[in-house]
């Protein structure tokens, strides 16, 4: 049975061209990992071209998780493009990548943050100190400080979910059905076969970070850091009043 | 090309580094920059035997403990989880520059603290001296001894391998962000060093000038190097430049276009390169006279360079378009870090002055008088 995603229906035009690389880690780096089952490589393909930007998706991240008011552990960009004279949307899911190679665990001091050995990077919020550090190395903006935990915080997959058998509550409640999860080490399932046949890109790739979120039908125009008008709205705007009005509380 | 991309919604990260990191790489750097500027007076004073040198690694010592012993203050309120920072000791973790961090700093600062007792060991002797209630306080400090250069030579080398292992992890630390281009260049770590020492230098001046007796041939030493630190920041900061501009390197390239049209980080440029050339051309034009300004200055910028690089650094989104937005908070996370932190700071060196005044030096009186005159005209 395929739990990739609710309604596996592959887009038009998928095309076997450059499959995305899926070159394994360092081997320091895996020997490295514990927890989870090494039989699996948990990963996520997102078409972008089936998002509506509905942000469904961000929503049941926030109950699944708890995540506090105005922090995300994943949020749909949304851009404006005009381009001869003709302008449209483009929606970028953003989440952790759940890197093959992932620079946000070296930097800790504490080993809070670790991979399991079935990809998923987590962090062990009884015993990060909130140091940071791991937020400034992740290239892709993924990580926060969790102002309720002041810990280090961002996207598991659903690590819960996942290990109960369920998809994440994004993919699950994705209304576009473009968030496909699934296991990578299973030739079969619906993400390896997008990644081997849909052509699909990685954010950052210089970075060499080896993500494992891969984006169908991206323009690479948004593959890096956006050149373009800064947002109109920003959820955090007002995080820093909000803190501060906790701290007096 | 006519395609126009409007950010319609993104996420604001807010910075993860407080002000409170931008304090303890300021006062850390210029803890290890006075420690440096202490060595040729105490742990060298055979070699460098010029009495100046001792009556500026006077100084420079009081600056090193100062810093040295704030620092760690503002690194631990730092951690979001200030009361386990034990859990860096219980694992051993390599591969993060941050966890060597947290076994150098106690090295260090235990090592300035033995250094400065070898150092001050003979005031703390003649303070035992004195027939005054605290002398036998004096004396018990002292313990039992007095100068031994041998031993101030000793725990100099030790704590100068101990500056050393800090200088490294401080500035390697943020230059193998590789996240962030601004931050990952191996001139970074020779950027704080040297801002560092010129801070160093700075607050030497100060002190100088306000908890010592304006001593005129320390203002011109001071004011010597600091020409010197400051000419070294501009060599390294126009290395970086010309490295961004030439393109020849990818991620200073990178780092020069995140922030080139940016009006807000052109006048940070132009501040910076003031706060250099202006402090320089005074203390290379007035060594003496000039001191109470140069150091300021000199102060202000090793701050500022700090509070750029972090602050501003992490003003830079990784995907998004544009600048996040940072207002400094009035509370702990912010303003009150800042404020509590120089406090602390200040109560220091109002503790270790009270205790152990800078001497007054007889030979440098007669010497400044005329130079006094010469500088208020
Ligand atoms: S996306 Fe960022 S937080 Fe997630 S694994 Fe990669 S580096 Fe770490
Ligand atoms: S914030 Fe926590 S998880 Fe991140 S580097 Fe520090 S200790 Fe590790
Ligand atoms: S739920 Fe699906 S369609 Fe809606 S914004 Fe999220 S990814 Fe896009």
């Amino acid at each position: 049975m395929d739990r990739s995603r609710r309604n596996f229906c592959l887009g038009a035009g998928a095309v076997a061209a450059g499959a995305a690389s899926l070159e394994p880690a360092p081997a320091a780096a895996i020997q490295a990992r514990r927890g989870g089952d090494p039989a699996h490589r948990w990963g996520m393909v997102v078409d972008v071209r089936k998002c509506v930007g509905c942000q469904a998706c961000t929503v049941a991240c926030i109950m699944e998780n708890d995540v506090p008011e105005n922090s995300f552990r994943t949020i749909v960009s949304t851009y404006e493009v005009t381009e001869r004279g003709k302008a449209g949307s483009t929606m970028l899911p953003r989440l952790c990548n759940h890197c093959e190679d992932a620079p946000c665990i070296p930097v800790c001091p504490t080993g809070a943050t670790f991979q399991r050995r079935d990809g998923i990077v987590v962090v062990d919020n009884s015993v990060c100190v909130g140091c940071a550090y791991c937020v400034q190395a992740c290239p892709y903006d993924a990580r926060f400080i969790n102002h309720e935990t002041q810990t280090a915080d961002k996207c598991t997959f659903c690590v819960h979910r996942v290990d109960a058998g369920l998809l994440p509550a994004c993919v699950e409640t994705c209304v576009g059905g473009a968030r496909i999860f699934g296991d990578l080490n299973d030739p079969d399932s619906s993400v390896s076969r997008l990644v081997r046949e849909a052509d699909p890109k990685v954010l950052k790739p210089e970075q060499g970070t080896r993500p494992r979120v891969f984006y169908v039908g991206l323009d690479p125009k948004f593959q890096g850091k956006v050149d373009g008008t800064p947002t109109l709205w920003r959820p955090s705007a007002h995080a820093d009043r909000a803190h501060a009005e906790k701290e007096h509380a | 090309m006519d395609t126009s991309i409007v950010e319609l919604i993104n996420v604001t990260r807010e910075v993860a580094w407080l002000p409170w990191a931008v304090q303890y790489f300021f006062l850390i750097g210029l803890s290890v920059g006075g420690l440096l500027l202490s060595l040729p007076g105490y742990a060298f004073a055979t070699t460098f035997a010029q009495e100046g040198w001792r009556r500026l690694g006077r100084l420079a010592l009081l600056v090193a403990l100062t810093c040295g012993l704030a620092a760690p203050v503002a690194l631990l309120s730092d951690l979001h989880q200030p009361g386990r920072f034990w859990h860096f000791y219980v694992v051993f973790r390599p591969s993060s520059w941050m966890w060597w961090g947290s076994v150098f700093i106690p090295f260090y600062v235990t090592g300035l603290l033995v250094y400065a007792w070898a150092c001050l060991r003979e005031e703390l002797q003649e303070h035992g001296r004195v027939d005054s209630r605290l002398a036998a306080l004096y004396r018990l400090a002292a313990l039992g001894g007095g100068r031994d250069d041998r031993l101030i030579r000793a725990t100099g080398l030790v704590v100068l391998g101990g500056a050393a292992l800090v200088a490294l992890y401080t500035g390697v630390e943020v230059a193998v962000v590789k996240a962030r281009p601004l931050w990952h260049t191996p001139i970074l770590p020779l950027q704080f060093l040297t801002t560092a020492l010129a801070g160093a230098a700075g607050l030497v001046l100060v002190l100088n000038r306000f908890a010592a007796g304006n001593d005129r041939g320390v203002e011109r030493l001071a004011n010597r190097l600091l020409a010197g630190f400051l000419g070294a920041v501009m060599l390294f900061g126009g290395l970086w430049l010309a490295l961004g501009l030439s393109g020849i390197e990818r991620t200073h390239a990178e780092a020069l276009e995140s922030v080139a049209n940016s009006e807000a980080w052109r006048v940070t440029a132009l501040w910076a390169v003031l706060a250099t050339v202006v402090p320089f051309a005074i203390a290379v034009a007035r060594p003496v006279g000039s001191g109470l300004l140069t150091g300021l200055i000199a102060v202000h910028g090793a701050w500022m360079f700090r509070w750029t690089v972090f602050i501003g650094g992490q003003t830079v989104p990784k995907t998004g378009a544009g600048f996040y937005e940072y207002a400094l908070p009035a509370g702990p996370d912010g303003l009150l870090g800042i404020v509590g932190t120089a406090g602390l700071w200040l109560f220091l060196l109002l503790v270790i002055t009270a205790f152990l005044p800078v001497p007054p030096d007889p030979a440098s009186r007669p010497m400044s008088r005329p130079l006094r005159a010469m500088a208020a005209e």
